[in-house]
């Protein structure tokens, strides 16, 4: 951990208001788009992403510090992440419902993941509209630990090092399942793009 | 080196994290075969594909976070300040508060001598 972290984990356990936007400006879009692609709801996802931040100022004093906080945090995330997917499994009418495709910005304006295309053509937009809901479907349709291993290895590209300590798998457990998660997502795509 | 025995390794083919032997034994299965070409093809499509997922999160975040917060905490945390006087400092209020007495003092006594003597 660097120093300017620990100092910022130094006021945030003193409860300082500024620190603590500080975490969640930085770390805000990392979390809600973990939480996002597990639960592909964005309702579900904006209430889960609250409480990961909630539990954060409350249990901050049991951060030792031994790992970076965005692992202790992205950790929180995704055990927040599973309790939801089982809490909606459980009540099967308000549960496993996907958004039908992200905006292609987000409220405030800003570019949402549909524009990392540069797209600008309408037909384009669609497409890609398309895709994106095609691959969330192919996500949600892996079980919680593989649709984790992909998010974090390949939606938001951390390292197998960072992936094993959120985790707690060890590396050729999280490469077998993450190359089986790839493969059935793959396979998915195949089977509705032909 | 068969089609499902070449395919078991795209994953560490792609991340670049095979064995130097394996990497080259796969690379001359590639070359001769058309169908993990293809298969290789689609494959790296699918993670390009998975790397635009990407989201930001609703600009109300922050602000939802500390409502709830300053809820749950029964007003301790995150409570609303006053738009001016919560912005200052109380030590910077005490301080001008001693300098205006300070020169409010200064300015009466050297200001009119005739009001620190009595009346004749």
């Amino acid at each position: 951990m660097s120093l300017a972290e620990r100092l910022l984990m130094g006021r945030l356990k003193e409860r300082d208001p500024l620190a603590f936007d500080e975490i969640v400006r930085r770390y805000g879009d990392k979390v809600f788009s973990l939480i996002y692609r597990m639960l592909g709801n964005r309702h579900e996802a904006e209430d889960v992403a609250q409480e990961v931040f909630i539990t954060v100022f409350k249990t901050v004093d049991s951060f030792r510090g031994e790992a970076k906080f965005s692992t202790w945090l992205l950790r929180i995330a995704a055990n927040q992440s599973k309790n939801r997917i089982k809490y909606l499994a459980r009540r099967p009418t308000d549960g496993g419902e996907l958004d039908d495709a992200a905006p292609a910005s987000a409220p405030d304006g800003t570019p949402g993941p549909i524009a990392h295309a540069q797209i600008d053509a309408p037909d384009k937009l669609l497409e890609a509209a398309e895709m994106e809901r095609l691959m969330q479907t192919a996500i949600a349709a892996l079980d919680e630990e593989h649709r984790l291993l992909v998010i974090l290895r390949d939606v938001e590209e951390m390292s197998y090092q960072e992936i094993g300590e959120i985790t707690g798998l060890p590396e050729g457990t999280i490469k077998s399942r993450l190359h089986r998660a790839r493969m059935a997502i793959k396979e998915e795509l195949d089977k509705n793009t032909k | 080196m068969d089609h499902a025995e070449a395919q078991n390794e795209f994953s560490d083919f792609v991340d670049g994290t095979l064995p130097e032997i394996k990497r080259v034994e796969i690379e001359q299965h590639l070359a001769v075969c058309i169908q993990c070409r293809t298969e290789l093809v689609a494959f790296k499509r699918t993670l390009g594909s998975l790397g635009r997922l990407k989201q930001t999160a609703p600009p109300s975040l922050l602000s939802d976070v500390k409502q709830q917060i300053y809820k749950r905490s029964h007003g301790r945390f995150f409570a609303p300040r006053w738009k001016l006087f919560g912005r200052i400092p109380f030590e910077w209020i005490s301080l001008g508060t001693i300098i205006a007495m300070l020169v409010y003092y200064l300015a009466v006594l050297h200001g009119s001598p005739g009001s620190v003597h009595g009346a004749p």
